[in-house]
């Protein structure tokens, strides 16, 4: 993993655009974005000394970009994980034969009738509650039109001005790489609608081809306020809604089959000024490493027009991320803003939500990420700790489960952080994929504890129990693990060790004490490694010391 | 032509000091609370449709002897929202939708439409498993 980090850095540059303190900049943010997603112990700390060797660099970005500062809105889209689309039964399955899963609703045929599938509103509610946001009791919805191919009915049904929930926050903790921090980022709007067909270019061909699988599909448009001012920030903010949609069970947020998908709004000022630079928008960020590399791409290079006094070369265009490249490129400009034509849509009644209703959902909620860091900081975990296991709800069930049983919370963490992580890294298997329970855990911890087995003994038999399962207490028996903790029976083991190395001992008692430990390791080798280390140390030393 | 409704081709229109007749313009609501959105009472004296920006946001091509044709017919239209205009609503409070009957909700349970092959024979051009559609880059 280190190899790859810093692989990472040497790279990048090169790929990069010609001003080196751009590059230098974008590859610390590429080594440690990468692993926002997949940390685990160990790669947390190697970042954190990358980040020691590589802070200086930034400085040169800093004094670039220090007269100015970029203002950041996010566009989320989230696909529902309803079991049938938003106004038809048809079943949605990612990765379904095209144009399988279609019926007269969501092609767009004359005279079928939308039918709102009630997951949606439900799934609608939670997110709003969640994001603490007022809820519109009544609203409906609109009729969105445009031609484009991937669109059947020539509208996309949405809601316009009157979404189901607005005006509410997300608290975000920043990975500490970067310094930490806490933030509130302001969500503006939340509505429902419904996603579009999938479009696919043919190289070089004359013609495009349609999937209309997702046509129909339910998603939520979360809209943020434009309070992020750096790439981290935004995908920070990201990375939240992804933990707050798995957590809520609503979607699963999963970027590279599209169910997550932000665009990015982006302007620079400078500082001072009031009014907000003219925004340019970012599309095609399909991680949030590319989300946050992308950003502060913009940022240099709009500081940079600005720089230069090419004010007027900043225009309001849509911009998509090269990922190959490490650049934005001008997808299109916009000519004037798009005249939807919104109307209410006839087809659906509105949409009445009742307090009874919103109340039985709010209290149907599950603790959310932001509650679970905050509950285990006061546990005493450290930040990292928390941060690693609130990110992924998987394990942060596991995790509690575990400590729920009794078992020391600490000791949970690094068991789960360390050798469990490694492992799911190695085998690429999630949490729940691992035949060993959170109950075992606590076993086992509680085992070495107690001293029943010695720490080493404990790891042997937590990879024994991740991958064939079985219990603390079988696989203990089982082996004849139990730890010697019987003074008389070490003794003898470290008599005969002593008696079996004469020469050893010649050389330990010559001032050669170094040998304390070979003759450590023959005890332990003596024991099949059950001996109490401690007392093990103890026994030997005043034996090794005793006579001269 | 004749069977979509005349309602498809209307658009905002712009009184004489640019605010939009209908309160559509995003902006503007999007910051105001429902409860006090303006309701006012506009003059109904509209402008005049303009038939071919109209055809052109509908996707259809008129030719001009067709555009004189609709543009009367697009104005009764009007005329007849300039009508609605007209009524006296200060006291009314405003509401979302027409209907206020239930909510005629699904719940979420998958049925496979069963006649897709009659679907699928219907579409224009058709090279399994796609749709086949010109080439197409870029939304406008």
């Amino acid at each position: 993993m280190a190899l790859t980090f810093l692989r990472g850095i040497q790279l990048n540059p090169s790929m990069l655009y010609p001003s080196s303190y751009f590059a230098r900049k974008h590859g610390v943010l590429y080594c440690c974005m990468r692993s926002a997603q997949t940390q685990t112990a160990t790669q947390e700390k190697e970042q954190t000394k990358l980040k020691v060797s590589t802070q200086s660099q930034p400085k040169a970005v800093d004094k670039f970009l220090k007269d100015f500062e970029a203002v950041i809105g996010i566009e989320t889209h989230v696909q529902l994980s309803t079991l049938t689309k938003a106004f038809c039964s048809c079943p949605y399955n990612y990765g379904s034969p095209p144009n399988t899963s279609v019926c007269p609703v969501c092609m767009g045929l004359p005279g079928a009738l939308p039918v709102l599938n009630s997951k949606v509103i439900e799934s609608a509610v939670r997110v709003g509650l969640a994001l603490n946001c007022k809820l519109s009791l009544n609203s409906k919805f609109d009729r969105k039109q445009y031609f484009y191919p991937d669109l059947p009915k020539g509208y996309q049904i949405s809601q316009f001005d009157i979404p189901i929930a607005s005006g509410g926050y997300l608290d975000v903790d920043l990975p500490l790489e970067y310094g930490g921090g806490h933030r509130k980022f302001g969500i503006t709007r939340v509505h429902m609608e419904e996603d579009a067909g999938k479009l696919l270019h043919t190289d070089g061909g004359s013609y495009s081809q349609v999937d209309l699988n997702r046509a129909g599909v339910p998603l939520l448009e979360i809209v943020s306020e434009p309070d992020m001012t750096t790439g981290i920030e935004a995908a920070e903010y990201a990375a939240e809604l992804q933990r707050l949609v798995r957590y809520l069970g609503v979607g699963n947020g999963n970027m590279q089959e599209g169910s997550l998908r932000c665009d990015v709004n982006i302007s620079v000022r400078p500082i001072g000024q009031l009014e907000f630079g003219t925004k340019v928008e970012i599309k095609n960020l399909n991680s949030f490493s590319s989300m946050s590399r992308a950003i502060d791409y913009e940022i240099s290079r709009q500081v940079e027009l600005h720089n230069q006094g090419q004010i007027d070369q900043i225009v309001q265009e849509t911009r998509l991320w090269e990922e190959g490249a490490q650049k934005t490129v001008t997808m299109r400009k916009k000519e004037g803003l798009a005249d939807y034509r919104y109307f209410p849509e006839p087809d659906l009644p509105g949409v009445s939500l009742t307090e009874e209703y919103v109340n039985s959902i709010r209290e149907s909620l599950p603790e959310l990420p932001e509650d679970k860091r905050r509950r285990y900081e006061k546990m005493g975990l450290s930040m990292q700790d928390v941060l690693f296991l609130a990110n992924d709800i998987n394990i942060a069930d596991f995790f509690d489960t575990t400590t729920a049983g009794g078992a020391d919370i600490k000791l949970a963490a690094n068991w789960i952080m360390g050798d469990i992580a490694a492992y799911m890294k190695n085998e690429k298997v999630n949490i729940n994929e691992i035949k060993l329970t959170p109950q075992e855990l606590g076993e086992l911890i509680a085992s070495i504890k107690d001293e029943t087995i010695s720490g080493k003994i404990g790891k042997e038999i937590l990879f024994e129990l991740i991958a064939k399962g079985g219990t603390v207490k079988g696989l203990i028996k089982e082996k004849d693990l139990v730890q010697i903790v019987d003074t008389v029976e070490i003794e003898k083991m470290v008599d005969k060790v002593i008696a079996d190395s004469p020469k050893q001992l010649e050389q330990y008692r010559g001032g050669k004490t170094k040998l304390q430990g070979y003759f450590a390791g023959q005890v332990m080798k003596e024991s099949k490694g059950k001996a109490n280390p401690k007392l093990l140390n103890k026994i030997l030393l005043e034996k090794l010391n005793a006579k001269s | 032509m004749g069977s979509i409704s005349a309602l498809h081709y209307l658009k905002p229109t712009r009184t004489a000091n640019g605010t939009s007749l209908f309160n559509f313009s995003k902006n503007r609501i999007s910051q105001l609370p429902v409860a006090f959105r303006s309701y006012t009472v506009k003059s109904s004296a509209l402008e005049p449709p303009d038939v071919p920006r109209l055809a052109e946001t509908a996707r259809i091509s008129l030719n001009p002897q067709e555009i004189e044709e609709f543009a009367p017919k697009i104005r009764q239209v009007i005329d007849w929202f300039g009508q609605l205009q007209a009524v006296d609503l200060q006291s009314i409070e405003p509401a979302i939708r027409a209907d206020t009957e239930g909510d005629n909700l699904r719940g979420d349970v998958p049925e496979k439409f069963d006649n897709r092959e009659e679907l699928i024979s219907a579409v224009p051009s058709f090279e399994d498993p796609y749709i086949k559609v010109p080439k197409v880059l870029n939304k406008e």
